[in-house]
This record gives C-alpha cells, structure tokens and sequence, in this order.
C-alpha cells in the first residue's frame, strides 16, 4: 500500500470523526436520539474498517475483511441493543 | 519465538501453507495479540453499557460531565499518529531510514499529545473531586480509559524501539500494536463519550 492510500485513509477518518461530532451535536429526543445512536456507532464501525483495511493492511484479504466486518459488526448490534435497552419509555 | 507460527526475521516470503492465516501481515502472535485486546475492551465496554441499562440516569448525568472535545481532539490526534505510523513502514521498505525514523517519532509524539490531554482529562475530573469510586459510571471510565492509556504508553514505547530496528517484519508487527491502541479508542470514544 502507498503513501497516497494512507493519506486518503487518514483523511477518511478525520471527516468521519468530524461527521461524528457533529451528529452528537443535534439535539433530539425520543426515536430521534435512537438514529443518532445508530449513527454514530455506524461511523465507529466504519472507522473501525478503515484502520483495520489501510493501516493494518487487511484490505488484500478478502476473508478477514469479512470475519472483522462480522465481529465489530456483530459487536456494534450489541452495543445498539443494550443502548436502547437503556432508553426510557 | 520458536515453533511455526511466526516468519523468520530474514524471511519476507509468504506463509502459502497456512491458508488464511498467511493472509495476516506481520507477525501472527501479534494478530493474536490484537484479537485479545479487541475481545477485552468488547467485553469491557458492552458490561458498561449492560450496567447503564440498570440506571441510565445517573450515566446519563455523569456521562455530561467529561469532555467531549478533548474526546474528539484525542481521536484526531491517534488517527494521525497512526498515520504516520503507517508512512514509517512505507518508508522502511523504500529503504529510507532516516524518513522512517522522523515518522516513528513524529507517530511517537502524537501519542504523548494524547497521553497529556488525557492527563489534562483525568487532571479536571480529580480537582472536582471525582475518583474511580464515584459512580459506576465512573469506575468503568477510568478502568476502561486507563488501560487504553497504558497501552498508549506501551505503544510509545515500542514505536521508539522500533526506530533501532531494521527489519520490515519487525516493523509492521511493532506498528500493528499502535494501528490496534488507535482502532480500540474509535470504539471506546463513541462509546463511553458520545452515546446519550
């Protein structure tokens, strides 16, 4: 992998960070903070694929982009259901 | 290490006959390191937000008291200490030592500005007199965020080990750890920090 793929990844996950904040700014309430959850762990999920994909170099395997993807995918349900498992009525 | 789950140093050939497993880049104990450390901080951060569904109140009161800007200011700071991270290996198998080593510090660097905002963190919460047994809330913030930190501190170090070593083996193992401390905190941040 080249330089150039790293700075465009890096690059990537300073916009999603960015995107991340910004979505924590919205205030909502209700089925309106439940899709900002989602947002916000989708972008750490896509975050997540970035550095595992450019940075830990797995983009050349296909199997364990795919066993990740289904881990911190697999993790990030988890994590979505327990957060609105919290959410008062 | 002996045995046959790790290349020699000398030995930049595939590992064909170890089917996907030599599909993983640098060295194989150090994916099973980061598999390890990826399952820990799971485990960890789902059993904190298992223990926020049994009072989401008070998370929820506690949570508005950390920072989320310095939160944010730390994931900038790791995602671009991972990349210059990841440009000290490119230039190591360019063969540009003397570029390799100013990334390694510079990766290094990054990660000691972390260590101090999260020291700035931790600094505030102790001066309003909050500690690990302030709240549930808080005991997982500090257990969860502290042994990110110690990994942070075993990262530095090994980023300025490797600035002695010559190998691109080593290299990608030794870099592999700190891309690993990086993909933990885009997880643990969204979690611990930003979900209301």
């Amino acid at each position: 992998m080249n330089a150039r793929a790293m700075i465009e990844a890096w690059m990537l996950l300073l916009v999603m960070s960015a995107l991340t904040t910004a979505l924590t700014l919205i205030e909502m309430s209700g089925q309106g903070r439940m899709i900002i959850a989602a947002g916000v762990l989708t972008l750490a999920g896509l975050k997540a694929r970035v550095i595992l994909s450019f940075y830990l170099q797995l983009r050349t395997s296909r199997f364990w982009t795919r066993a990740f993807d289904l881990a911190i995918g697999g993790f990030l349900v988890v994590c979505f259901g327990l957060y609105v498992l919290a959410m008062e009525p | 290490m002996s045995g046959g789950l790790s290349r020699q140093p000398s030995d930049p050939q595939p590992r064909d006959d170890w089917g996907v497993l030599g599909e993983l880049p640098g060295d194989l104990m150090m994916w099973v390191l980061i598999v390890s450390e990826l399952l820990v901080f799971g485990a960890a951060l789902i059993a904190f937000l298992a223990v926020r569904t049994t009072d989401p109140a008070g998370f929820a009161a506690d949570q508005l008291l950390l920072d989320r800007t310095e939160g944010a200011v730390n994931t900038m700071v790791l995602v671009t200490s991972g990349l210059c991270a990841a440009l000290a290996v490119i230039a190591r198998k360019e063969g540009r030592l003397r570029s390799k080593r100013v990334w390694l510090f510079t990766a290094a660097g990054f990660g000691v500005v972390f260590l101090i905002v999260k020291g700035a963190e931790y600094w505030s919460k102790a001066a309003a007199g909050i500690d690990i047994e302030t709240s549930p809330f808080f005991t997982f913030y500090y257990l969860i965020t502290g042994f990110h930190a110690a990994h942070v501190i075993a990262g530095i170090l090994i980023l300025i080990l490797l600035a002695w070593a010559d190998s691109v083996r080593t290299m990608e193992t030794g870099v592999a750890f700190w891309h690993m401390v990086d993909l933990v905190w885009v997880l643990l941040f969204p979690i611990i920090y930003l979900l209301r």
